[in-house]
């Protein structure tokens, strides 16, 4: 049945209460706006509590300037945003968060990309070795962190190096459990990218005379540039926000050497004045990774029929 | 057909142009790679493996900061370490064992020809066997009475023997079966050794107060999870299925959320929590995640997806709203919610930031945060500390090997259309 049926029809015809898609626009039956009402004002409350209020509260906090290590506010005004935002400490956080994220993200792209192409293949066995290349996804931030803490640990170390305690290396450290951790999700996704590619091309592409490396680099990683795209956007947003390998490997250490972005803000839930403004700082930055993201998201998915 | 011509005259040429020589060279190459890959993804945790098994650390006043000190294994038996524990590596060579038989057999776990007499002897016996003869082995160890070797052998073949007959098959020799039950049997009984054998792992369970931690995190997940997909079911309806005013403003509040991830409102969530004088519950370690904007997309893309006809064909039916989300729309979309549902327990599961801000006293912590208080705590004796670490992803090994698909799909949802 058409729309243009149901609404030629007088009000009370009994077709007109049947499937939604002949009602007419505008008029909304109370029933159901109350029985919506009721599904999303669960969703509704937590996004409100735990979500914009915080947000709308830190946005004021940021206002006031912290006396005493918190125990009493001056109104400074947007001062504060302008000081601590230009300043020392929020460049050298945002430095810091932008370093681990340079050690993590190349690392997950081509360990990933290469596990996921030497998995890609039709051998005896061939699950067993996906399995075990997918098998990091097990392993929690805790867990990694803590692993490879005592792998590399300066006194009781497998590997006693002393990249934990040298301020020069001490992110590097930190980001090597991310790097661990990040290959199951690297290689399952970028795994489902190639399993995508239909097998016809890379049987044209064999025909045609192309190598191993050529088909590579010519065909392979052209058709699952998006995957690999939307993989880069992954970790980009997973280094920014890491806390746990930072908090349990160097505490932030030597001297401050490796406390990013994230790291300043969980020290700072006491002072909510600098707090919030070095919160609105990162949202900033949350922000133009996910304007990123949805730009190229955008170019590439089709959702749905809107 | 031309096209499939032209493809089999060029497999040919290029099978031509393969020598068989060089096809398995090739193969031994690509098998080569995969294991070093392996070795690179497993190379932690077995160097770990082994960081755990080996003795503490402890402080001299004199030389070196840091050494290595003698440990008593007497202890160390099948029956010790408390009721949990002998629980755990008994299903653990139970289960190895009925997975050494499934693959013997050749079947899958649901053939029938799988769980015939002789098997179940095996798995029941060969378990039994171990538990006992693993006693006097572990116990010779710190005797150090040059009778290990001896005894080591007499209890591979003591748990062979429970395993020749459920080798015994038409397909096999008689010899080729006596030599698989011997591989069997040396392969469980240096298992048991290196991973049951200390008692490392019950130290650090009991140490680290891993059992109530691990109690904390499961009802945390499953209250997480339970009220993210709940919540995102209902709403994913209400925005598919029904019609009321300011819709699209309400679908774009949703999707919003998503730039406000916990790292930015961190300090204003603290600043609730601790005004509610919720430090320390559980209610703070579950509210603030009780709806996601995730799983309301992802659900509603997957309600979306259903054929008009089936809502209509109900609605004339007479099911109302209620009816046709609980009989049809949750059913047909049960992969993406699955999917979801793996994904966001993950998530709980691996919770950090949240709880380490929110609980002040270590007695609420997470097993999560009790890691880390393992490794904060106690660089002498790390090799419990790892041991808790490796104790503690236990539960998500499970979850993987059980729902692998799932977590899978949920993973790679937004990645491949």
């Amino acid at each position: 049945m058409s729309v243009t049926d149901a609404t030629a029809l007088p009000d009370g015809a009994p077709v007109v209460d049947a499937p939604t898609t002949s009602r007419r626009r505008g008029t909304y039956d109370a029933k159901e706006v109350g029985l919506a009402l009721l599904f999303l004002v669960p969703s509704l409350a937590v996004f409100a509590v735990f979500f914009y209020l915080p947000f709308a509260r830190l946005l004021s906090w940021g206002t006031y300037e912290s006396v005493r290590g918190g125990a009493s506010y001056n109104q400074v005004g947007i001062d504060q945003y302008r000081e601590v935002l230009g300043g020392h400490e929020f460049r050298i956080g945002l430095w810091h968060s932008l370093q681990f994220v340079l050690w993590t993200v190349p690392f997950g792209l081509v360990l990933g990309t290469l596990l996921a192409v030497a998995a890609h293949r039709r051998l005896k066995g061939i699950k067993v070795f996906q399995a075990i290349f997918s098998s990091t996804l097990a392993s929690s931030v805790a867990v990694s962190s803590v692993i490879f803490f005592f792998l590399f640990n300066p006194a009781v170390g497998f590997f006693r190096v002393s990249w934990q305690s040298s301020p020069r290396w001490a992110i590097f450290a930190a980001a090597l459990p991310a790097i661990w951790q990040n290959l199951g999700l690297s290689f399952v996704i970028v795994l489902a990218g190639l399993q995508a590619v239909p097998d016809e091309v890379m049987e044209a592409a064999r025909l045609d005379g192309y190598g191993a490396w050529r088909r590579l680099t010519r065909i392979t990683l052209p058709l699952i540039a998006p995957v690999l795209m939307f993989l880069l956007v992954i970790l980009v947003i997973y280094g920014f926000q890491a806390f746990a390998q930072i908090d349990i490997i160097t505490k932030g250490g030597p001297g401050g050497a490796s406390e990013t972005l994230v790291f300043k803000i969980f020290k700072q839930t006491q002072d909510y004045g600098k707090g919030a403004v070095l919160s609105v700082g990162l949202f900033c930055v949350t922000l133009v990774v996910t304007f990123i993201q949805f730009a190229i998201l955008d170019r590439r998915v089709h959702y749905g029929d809107e | 057909m031309a096209t499939s011509d032209v493809k089999s005259q060029g497999a040919a040429e290029l099978a031509m142009g393969q020598s068989p020589a060089r096809k398995n060279a090739g193969l031994v190459g690509q098998y080569l790679t995969l294991g070093l890959l392996s070795l690179l993804v497993l190379g932690p945790i077995g160097l770990t493996v082994i960081q755990a098994l080996s003795p503490p650390f402890r402080y001299v006043s004199a030389g070196r900061p840091l050494h290595p000190v003698e440990v008593s294994w007497q202890d160390r038996t099948w029956f010790s370490g408390g009721p949990l524990s002998l629980v755990v590596r008994t299903l653990i060579v139970f289960a190895l064992l009925a997975w050494l038989q499934k693959v013997a057999s050749g079947g899958g776990w649901k053939d029938k020809a799988y769980l015939v007499p002789s098997r179940i002897v095996a798995i029941v016996g060969g378990t039994v066997a171990l538990a006992l003869v693993m006693n006097p082995l572990f116990q010779s160890f710190f005797k150090a009475d040059g009778n290990t070797a001896v005894l080591y052998a007499a209890a591979v073949v003591a748990v062979a023997a429970t395993q020749v007959w459920a080798y015994l098959s038409p397909a096999r020799s008689p010899i080729t079966s006596v030599v698989m039950a011997l591989f069997t049997g040396f392969g469980l009984i240096s298992f048991c050794i290196v991973t049951m054998g200390p008692t490392v792992w019950t130290l650090a369970w009991t140490r680290y107060d891993l059992g109530p931690a691990m109690g904390r995190s499961f009802v945390m997940t499953i209250c997480v999870t339970v009220l993210q997909v709940s919540t995102a079911i209902m709403a994913a309806y209400a925005f598919v299925f029904l019609r009321f005013p300011f819709k699209r403003i309400l679908f774009a509040l949703f999707m919003a959320t998503l730039l406000l991830p916990l790292e930015v409102t961190l300090v204003g969530n603290v600043a609730t929590i601790r005004q509610l004088d919720w430090t320390d519950t559980m209610k703070a370690l579950v509210l603030p995640f009780g709806a996601a904007a995730l799983g309301t997309f992802l659900i509603r893309q997957g309600f979306r997806g259903l054929p008009t006809e089936i809502q209509d064909a109900t609605r004339l039916d007479g099911y109302g709203h209620v009816a046709f989300l609980t009989r049809f729309a949750v059913p047909l979309t049960r992969p993406v919610i699955a999917a979801f549902t793996v994904i966001s327990a993950l998530s709980a599961w691996n919770q950090y930031l949240w709880p380490r801000s929110i609980t002040e006293s270590n007695s609420f912590n997470t097993l999560q945060i009790q890691l880390r208080l393992a490794a904060a705590s106690e660089v002498p004796n790390a090799n419990q500390a790892i041991a808790a670490a490796l104790v503690a992803a236990v539960p998500v090994v499970l979850l993987l090997i059980a729902f692998q698909r799932q977590i899978i799909r949920g993973l790679t949802a937004g990645a491949v259309k």
